[in-house]
C-alpha cells in the first residue's frame, strides 16, 4: 500500500496476465448467458478481425485498464473506487491474443494534501509498452 | 456523429455471475468483489459495458473497426450488484489527424438512485476495411 510515506520513484508493478483467447472472449464476447456468446467481433473472432484489417485478434484495451484497476486498488485499498483517477491514457501499440501483459507504476509525486500521482504503464512480454499515462488517489 | 450527438443509452445490471465473469477474464479474485454481504462489481465490466461499442444504437460499415486511442477515468463511487446501471455517451468532440478520423465521448455510469459511479473521457479512431 502507498501511504505518505511512500518514496518518490518507487515503483510497482501488477501481476503478469496472458491474454487468452478464454480470457479475452470472457471480457469482450458480451455476457455468458446470451445466445450468440461469444459475439463476434475483433477481439473474439478471426475472422472478423481479418476483415477490418487486422492481422490477428487484438485484446480490447478496456481489459487492461481492468489490470490498472487491480493494481491501483492494491495500492490504494477500495478509495480507489471512489477518487482514483487514471488521466492522459494513451494506446501507444496494440495488445495481440496470447500475448503476457504487466501494469506498472512509479510514484511521481505525493503533494501535502496527500495525493499520490503516478506515472502508469502496460508493457509486454518483450518489455514494449503499450499504454502509458498517469493516475492519481488520495492517500 | 457529429458533436453534441449521443449515443442511445445502455441500462444494465451487474449481478454476481456477470461480475465473475469479470473477475475470470481479468484474473482478480480480490475479496471485495466476492463479499457475501456487500460485493462491488469490478472495474472491468463498469469499462466495458461503458464501451460505446455497447449501446444499442452503435453501428460501423462492415469491415470498419473502432480503435481505442486514449482515455481518462474517473471512479467516483463502487457500483454495488444488483443496482440497475445507466450509461449515457455524448460525442464531444470530432477532429481528423493524419487522415484518420477521431471522436472523443464523455461517458457516464450512474446507478438507479442517481449516484454517480464513473465518468471517462475516451477518445477512438477508426479503421477502414482492407482493400483486396
Amino acid at each position: 500500500m502507498i501511504t505518505r510515506d511512500s518514496k518518490t520513484g518507487e515503483e510497482f508493478a501488477g501481476k503478469l496476465k496472458k491474454m487468452s483467447w478464454e480470457r479475452v472472449a470472457a471480457f469482450s464476447g458480451g455476457p455468458f448467458n446470451t445466445p450468440d456468446w461469444p459475439r463476434k467481433n475483433i477481439h473474439t473472432d478471426l475472422k472478423t478481425a481479418k476483415l477490418s484489417g487486422l492481422e490477428t485478434i487484438y485484446v480490447s484495451a478496456t481489459q487492461y485498464l481492468g489490470h490498472l484497476a487491480e493494481l491501483m486498488i492494491d495500492l490504494f485499498g477500495t478509495r480507489w473506487l471512489s477518487s482514483g483517477v487514471t488521466s492522459n491514457l494513451k494506446f501507444i501499440h496494440p495488445v495481440a491474443e496470447d500475448d503476457t501483459v504487466q501494469i506498472k507504476a512509479r510514484i511521481r509525486d505525493i503533494a501535502p494534501d496527500g495525493t499520490c500521482t503516478m506515472d502508469v504503464r502496460c508493457e509486454i512480454q518483450d518489455g514494449t509498452e503499450v499504454m502509458v499515462g498517469e493516475a492519481a488517489c488520495r492517500v | 456523429m457529429a458533436a453534441g450527438e449521443c449515443f442511445e443509452p445502455l441500462e444494465f445490471v451487474v449481478t454476481r455471475e456477470l461480475n465473475e465473469q469479470y473477475l475470470y477474464a481479468c484474473e482478480d479474485y480480490n475479496p471485495i468483489y466476492l463479499d457475501t454481504h456487500n460485493p462491488v462489481a469490478h472495474p472491468g465490466v463498469l469499462l466495458n459495458m461503458s464501451n460505446n461499442t455497447r449501446s444499442p444504437s452503435f453501428h460501423l460499415p462492415k469491415g470498419w473497426s473502432e480503435i481505442h486511442a486514449a482515455e481518462t477515468t474517473e471512479y467516483l463511487n463502487p457500483a454495488p450488484l444488483y443496482k440497475r446501471l445507466r450509461v449515457t455517451w455524448e460525442v464531444i468532440e470530432r477532429y481528423e489527424k493524419r487522415g484518420r478520423p477521431y471522436h472523443v465521448l464523455d461517458i457516464r455510469v450512474t446507478d438507479e438512485d442517481g449516484v454517480e459511479i464513473l465518468r471517462r473521457k475516451m477518445t477512438n479512431t477508426f479503421a477502414a476495411p482492407k482493400r483486396p
